[in-house]
This record gives C-alpha cells, sequence and structure tokens, in this order.
C-alpha cells in the first residue's frame, strides 16, 4: 500500500471537518475503551502480573528470534507446510501470485491480514486474473466500497455508521435496503458462502506462530478464518517474522492478554489452531499449505533501540484509547497501521523521512503505554524517532533554531529574567487589561483555537526578589 | 527540612500567585523553603522536540542547582515527571552525571505528592468555598501516580465540594508543542474535556500542570464560557492571595 503518512497534517483537518465521521467516532469511542475496563476489572487474577508475563514472553523470543524460527519451520515443513520468506512487499505479492497460478487458482478467499495490506497484495491477485475475495465483515465492507484501506486493525470498517453500510450492501447485493445488523450479516454471509465454496484458495494472516508445534494460530470472531483455512485446498498463511512463540502454553497466557485488553472479551469467539495439511483420515483442511514469513523492515529492528516495537501482537488497545485517533480516526495517519503502534511502525517500515508528522501526532499522554499487554513504551518510542529526526536533520530549520536558542538562553539565568520580564509585559500588552488574549501575532497557532490565559504581571522571580528586599528591610 | 521550590517556567511567567501558594504550603508542613536563584526550566520542551543535547544541558543545571538540598518539590507532574523519570535516562551512557541524576530523582517529589507523605495533618489555608472537580494530568497520573493526593488534600477543607467528572484521567489534548503543530486536533480533544466538565456544574475544574491549565482554561473562554474558574491545586489549597 502506498504511504500518505507525509500529509498526515492536512489528512487530520479533512477527517475533523467530515461531520459524519466525527458523528461516527463519536459513537464508536468509548465502545472498545469501556469493554476493555470491564474485562480487565473481571480478571480473576492480577492483570498487571499477566501483563509482565506477556511482555516476557514475546522479549525472550526476540532474544532468539532466528533460533526459534529454524524450530518453528523444521516442526511445520514436518507437518507438510511449506515455509517461504518474504523480504518486502513486493516479494509477498510474487510469492502468492506464483502460488495461485501454480494450482490455477482464479478466486481466493481471505481472512483479514494486515500483512497482505502492507504489501497491496488485492491488487497484485487482480493483476494476474485472481479475484481476492474479502471475507472478515469489516473487510469485505471496505473492499465493496472501492477498496477503501481499513481505519483499525481489529475494526476495519471502525469508521462507518449502520446507514452507510447498508447503503453500501444495498449497492453492492441490488437487494432491499436493510438497517437490523443481524439481518445484514446474514446477507453478507449469503454472498459469502458462494465464495467460501468456490474458492480455490484460502489466504489469512496469523495471529501467532507456535514453535514447539509448527502451528500458526488464528484468532477472530466471526468464524470466517476457520472457512478459508479448511474449505479450500491451498491454504497460504502470510505474517510477520516477529509472531512466533515458544510453546503452546505461551500461545494461553498471550490468548489471556489479547482479547481483553482489545475488544475486551474474555476470549473471541474463535481460536484455531492450525498445524500441518490435511492428514489420511481427516475430513477437511488443505492439501497445500504455505507459511509465508516476512520481514518487511522487521528484522532490522531487532537489537535495535526500537526492538520493543516488535513485542506487539496487535490488539488495538492503543488506538482505541489515543486521543488523537479517537479525534481523528485510522485514516489520517495515511498507511496500514493508525494510531500510536502505527505512529511508530509507519515510520521505521517506510523510511523516516517519509512520515514525519506521525511521531509528533501525540501528546504523550501514555495512555497507550499504560494499556498495552505487552508494555510497549510508546511514548518513549515516539520520543526516540523525534530524535532520529532532529539528529537526521529532518526538523524544519526555525524549529531547530528555534529550540536551541530558547535553551541557549535558559541556561543563562541572568539573561532569562530579562527576556521573561520582557515577554511577560508584551504579553499583558496584547490582552490590553483583559485577563485573556484572543489574538496572539508571535504564536497565532496557538489563538486560531483557543484564548491564551493572560499572565498575573509579573514574574514569580521579579516578585520573589521584591518580597525578600521588602522582608529584609 | 530544607526543600527547594522548583518554580517551573510557565508559573515564573504566568502565573506567579501558583508559586507562592506552593510556598505558602511548605512552610505551613513546616518545611525551610528555598527557592534557587539560578533556576528557569527542566528542559522538557526540548526532550519531547527530540533535541537531546539541549535537554541534557538544562537538566545537568537543574541537578546542580538543586542536588544540595533535602528535597526537590514543583507544582507540576510534568516537570517532576520530568526530572524524576526522564533525567536518570537523559544520561544513559554517562555514569557519573546518572548518578547525579538518580539521586536527585529520588528527591524529587509534585507538590501535593510531598504534602500528603511529609506535611503530616497539615490543614490547606486557602478559604475556597464551592463545588470543584478534578483533571488528572497524564504525567502527573500515569509517570508518578498522583491521584488521591490532591482529592485527599482538598477534602481536608470544609467549602470544597469534589464532584468526579466523568473521563477525569483522559489527556486534555495540549500534549506541548502538539497544540502548536495541530491545533486543531488539540483543540478537539480540548472540546471533550471541557463538556465533561460543563457536566459536572462544578464552578471550578482543578489541576495540577499549568500545561492542561492553558489548554483547558483557554479553550473553555474561546467557548464562551466565562463561568467555570480553572484552578490550579495550590492555589485552592493555599488561597489566591498568594
Ligand atoms: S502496541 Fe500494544 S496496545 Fe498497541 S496494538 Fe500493539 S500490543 Fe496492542
Amino acid at each position: 500500500m502506498r504511504s500518505q503518512a507525509m500529509y498526515f497534517k492536512v489528512r487530520a483537518g479533512d477527517k475533523l471537518a467530515d461531520r459524519l465521521l466525527q458523528q461516527n467516532l463519536a459513537k464508536a469511542r468509548s465502545k472498545f475503551v469501556d469493554a476493555r475496563a470491564a474485562a480487565v476489572a473481571a480478571y480473576d487474577g492480577d492483570f498487571e502480573a499477566l501483563r509482565s508475563a506477556g511482555q516476557g514472553i514475546r522479549d525472550r523470543v526476540l532474544e532468539n528470534l532466528d533460533l526459534w524460527l529454524e524450530t518453528f519451520e523444521e516442526r511445520a515443513r514436518a507437518r507438510g507446510a511449506e515455509v517461504l520468506y518474504a523480504r518486502d512487499g513486493e516479494e509477498i505479492c510474487r510469492l502468492v501470485t506464483g502460488i495461485a497460478q501454480r494450482h490455477g487458482v482464479t478466486k481466493a478467499v481471505k481472512s483479514k491480514s494486515m500483512l497482505s495490506e502492507e504489501a497491496g497484495l488485492n491488487a497484485a491477485l487482480t493483476a494476474v486474473g485472481v479475484q481476492p475475495v474479502e471475507t472478515d465483515l469489516g473487510e469485505y465492507i471496505q473492499q465493496i466500497d472501492d477498496n477503501e484501506p481499513p481505519s483499525h486493525i481489529l475494526a476495519p470498517a471502525f469508521h462507518k455508521s449502520r446507514e452507510q453500510v447498508a447503503d453500501l450492501f444495498a449497492r453492492a447485493h441490488g437487494k432491499p435496503r436493510k438497517t437490523d445488523i443481524p439481518e445484514m450479516t446474514r446477507e453478507a454471509r449469503e454472498v459469502l458462502r458462494e465464495h467460501f465454496l468456490s474458492a480455490g484458495m484460502g489466504i489469512s494472516g496469523g495471529n501467532f506462530l507456535i514453535a514447539e508445534t509448527g502451528s500458526v494460530a488464528l484468532v477472530t470472531n466471526e468464524g470466517n478464518g476457520r472457512m478459508v483455512t479448511t474449505l479450500p485446498d491451498v491454504h497460504v498463511v502470510i505474517t510477520g517474522i516477529e509472531k512466533i512463540v515458544p510453546r503452546l502454553e505461551d500461545l494461553a497466557t498471550l490468548m489471556r492478554l489479547l482479547p481483553r485488553s482489545g475488544t475486551g472479551q474474555d476470549i473471541s469467539n474463535y481460536v484455531s489452531v492450525l498445524t500441518g495439511v490435511k492428514g489420511e483420515g481427516d475430513r477437511d483442511g488443505p492439501s497445500h499449505l504455505y507459511v509465508i514469513l516476512v520481514d518487511n523492515g522487521r528484522a532490522s529492528l531487532v537489537g535495535s533501540e526500537f526492538q520493543d516495537m516488535l513485542r506487539c501482537i496487535r490488539c488495538g488497545a492503543c488506538m482505541n484509547h489515543c486521543p488523537v485517533y479517537q479525534t481523528v480516526g485510522g485514516h489520517a495517519y495515511g498507511w496500514v497501521y493508525p494510531g500510536p503502534m502505527g505512529a511508530v511502525l509507519t515510520p521505521l517500515f517506510t523510511g523516516l523521512g517519509n512520515a514525519l508528522d506521525l511521531p509528533h501526532a501525540a501528546t504523550l499522554c501514555n495512555q497507550c503505554g499504560v494499556v498495552c499487554p505487552v508494555r510497549i513504551p510508546l511514548p518513549e518510542l515516539l520520543r526516540r524517532l523525534r530524535q532520529r529526526q532532529v539528529e537526521a536533520g529532518l526538523r524544519p530549520r526555525g524549529e531547530r533554531i528555534g529550540m536551541r536558542a530558547w535553551a541557549w538562553l535558559a541556561r543563562r539565568p541572568r539573561l532569562y529574567r530579562l527576556a521573561t520580564r520582557l515577554v511577560v509585559r508584551y504579553l499583558n500588552w496584547l490582552a490590553e487589561g483583559a485577563d485573556r488574549i484572543r489574538v496572539m501575532g508571535v504564536a497565532p497557532e496557538w489563538t486560531a483555537e483557543r484564548d491564551f490565559p493572560a499572565p498575573q504581571g509579573r514574574t514569580f522571580h521579579e516578585l520573589y526578589a521584591q518580597r525578600r528586599r521588602t522582608g529584609e528591610e | 527540612m530544607r526543600v527547594g521550590l522548583f518554580v517551573t517556567c510557565l508559573v515564573d511567567l504566568l502565573r506567579p500567585g501558583i508559586g507562592f501558594g506552593a510556598l505558602r504550603l511548605l512552610e505551613a508542613a513546616g518545611c525551610d523553603v528555598v527557592v534557587p536563584g539560578g533556576q528557569t526550566c527542566c528542559g522538557q520542551p526540548a526532550f519531547n522536540a527530540g533535541d537531546t543535547a539541549s535537554a541534557r544541558a538544562l537538566a545537568t543545571r537543574v541537578i546542580d542547582q538543586f542536588e544540595g538540598l533535602d528535597y526537590l518539590v514543583a507544582p507540576s507532574g510534568s516537570c517532576a515527571g520530568m526530572i524524576k523519570v526522564h533525567f536518570p535516562e537523559l544520561f544513559g551512557e554517562d555514569e557519573r552525571m546518572r548518578v547525579r541524576a538518580l539521586a536527585l530523582a529520588d528527591r524529587t517529589f509534585e507538590l501535593t505528592d510531598f504534602l500528603v507523605k511529609f506535611g503530616g495533618e497539615l490543614q490547606p489555608p486557602g478559604d475556597f468555598r464551592g463545588t470543584v472537580t478534578y483533571h488528572d494530568s497524564c504525567s502527573g497520573l500515569r509517570e508518578l501516580g498522583i491521584k488521591r493526593q490532591p482529592r485527599q488534600l482538598l477534602g481536608r477543607m470544609a467549602g470544597v465540594d469534589l464532584v468526579e467528572m466523568a473521563g477525569c484521567e483522559e489527556c486534555c489534548g495540549f500534549g506541548g508543542m502538539f497544540s502548536v503543530k495541530y491545533p486543531d486536533v488539540s483543540a478537539a480533544i480540548t472540546d471533550r474535556k471541557c463538556g465533561q466538565v460543563s457536566v459536572t456544574g462544578a464552578d471550578a475544574v482543578v489541576l495540577g500542570d499549568l500545561g492542561c491549565m492553558l489548554a483547558i482554561e483557554g479553550r473553555l473562554r474561546r467557548l464562551g464560557d466565562e463561568r467555570t474558574r480553572v484552578l490550579h491545586v495550590a492555589e485552592v489549597l493555599a488561597g489566591e492571595d498568594c
């Protein structure tokens, strides 16, 4: 997917001006937040200890990622899977289209895979004559809406209202418009069933890879994942190299964290652990299983100051709780991953210079950091990205010089006192005796949206010195 | 007990009364308060902008100024968080400075936290009467665990009636330079906070950080709310006549 992350500022402005989107976001805003709070409160154990355990599992994997990958590869192969590696999105497309052509596939059903979004896989499949059909309800909605990208990693159509979806369905399905959600889902299911039965290939993501068994774990809420991975004769898994966990037991720990953090469920509706191809006597399952393990920038983070980010289990909690995401929605971020995790991943995966706004598009409130199930210090990582921008000379000149000049002044107290006395007098002159400034020439951005409370009159240090003098007399 | 008051750059510039309020409270708690003359800013703006060199230079100055005192107290969760949590990180490679930063971090406190820990049964001298609602600032809450401390102190004041707002732990949208880089997004976040404040009908929203104060008061006034006062917790506890 081509990144639009350079245009965050403009896009965010557009999203704020979009009345319908704002209404939809206002309605959806607290849903996952409240659900997580309730799930954590109801958890009959120490959730903070669980978070630490989750972090520990992910950290141990990342310390020896190559070894765990070897183990996974060996065990998965032993069960008849073919394990392939893709360096980047282009290679994902090449591998998947190649597999489709080898098996004479003309239609592929897909359950959600963010990696396929990274690669722009649907366009590549279409180009070689393979029809990709998204079967996750949210992804399906996005696909029939002219392939609009998802705005949330769990709920791709998070930004749409029921009315908008009703219109889309009526148009795409050519049936009378419905607004009752169960009826709408039933209608989508009928359409999708045809595709499930006629597709030659299933494409899925993988939430976790289990090294000891060579299995792929899939976490879904709609059951479409089961159809995609068992009905067609060919199943292709596309997932990141960092998704490994050592043992099944680790999966159990992470599964206690993932649904609770993301959607506030105790457990997702479906958890599938898929191991190998259809065995002798098995009634269903694919005869061919390909697992494509993708780098696309991940390997370079191992051992770097951004390694913590690889712990991410894609639960969505950080975006759900982010004041900026809640305000502008996912599309403003301009690439596959929105919210705090996206603001970290996008510059790391697509280049520091290609997403200059994102690390700054955060108040650093750390609401993300305290809900992240694997304790990723997101604000710290954003700050590090800001540092890298400064070091690489990627910040505007005025900003850099301004910051340095201010810091220079702040190291010289006498001069600083003089400057602050002048600033206070200037601000008071601007306030014209009122308790606020309505238009501030030197920082017009501030007073564009709010007043600036006028200073009380004198600086603290000025008054303090004065009081000391009179006190001593 | 010699306590160094770290006034913070924004209090110095905009609302010195908060600094004098902090002074009065610390003295009422029996502290010998010193205001080191060379202090300016903790360097957080530079740190958050990614200018590590400037941040280090300013941090070094704060350490120089305050390390001889028993405690450093700041009427700001944000600045106290910078000193307590981030100063040691800043000097990760410089062992000598890191040790000094850690030593200062151990003795650094946000004002209400300090008053609850070391102020005994301090009776706040302020005479505020009315209902207040409390906004938890992000750094204070999530870096330092400031939550019950201000409420405990306000609870000792007979005239103060605390009504909690929904979402009191949500960010106000300030975010330092964020509010200048993305004024529209910042204001939209603040609007939610203003709405939550208004619903309580409180006479004042009380908070512990100047940044949040600028954001909330600035937006409330722009939206036409002339009634709701925006007060720093030190102003309420100490009285506004400082
Ligand atoms: S960064 Fe943490 S909170 Fe965000 S999606 Fe990843 S695991 Fe979830």
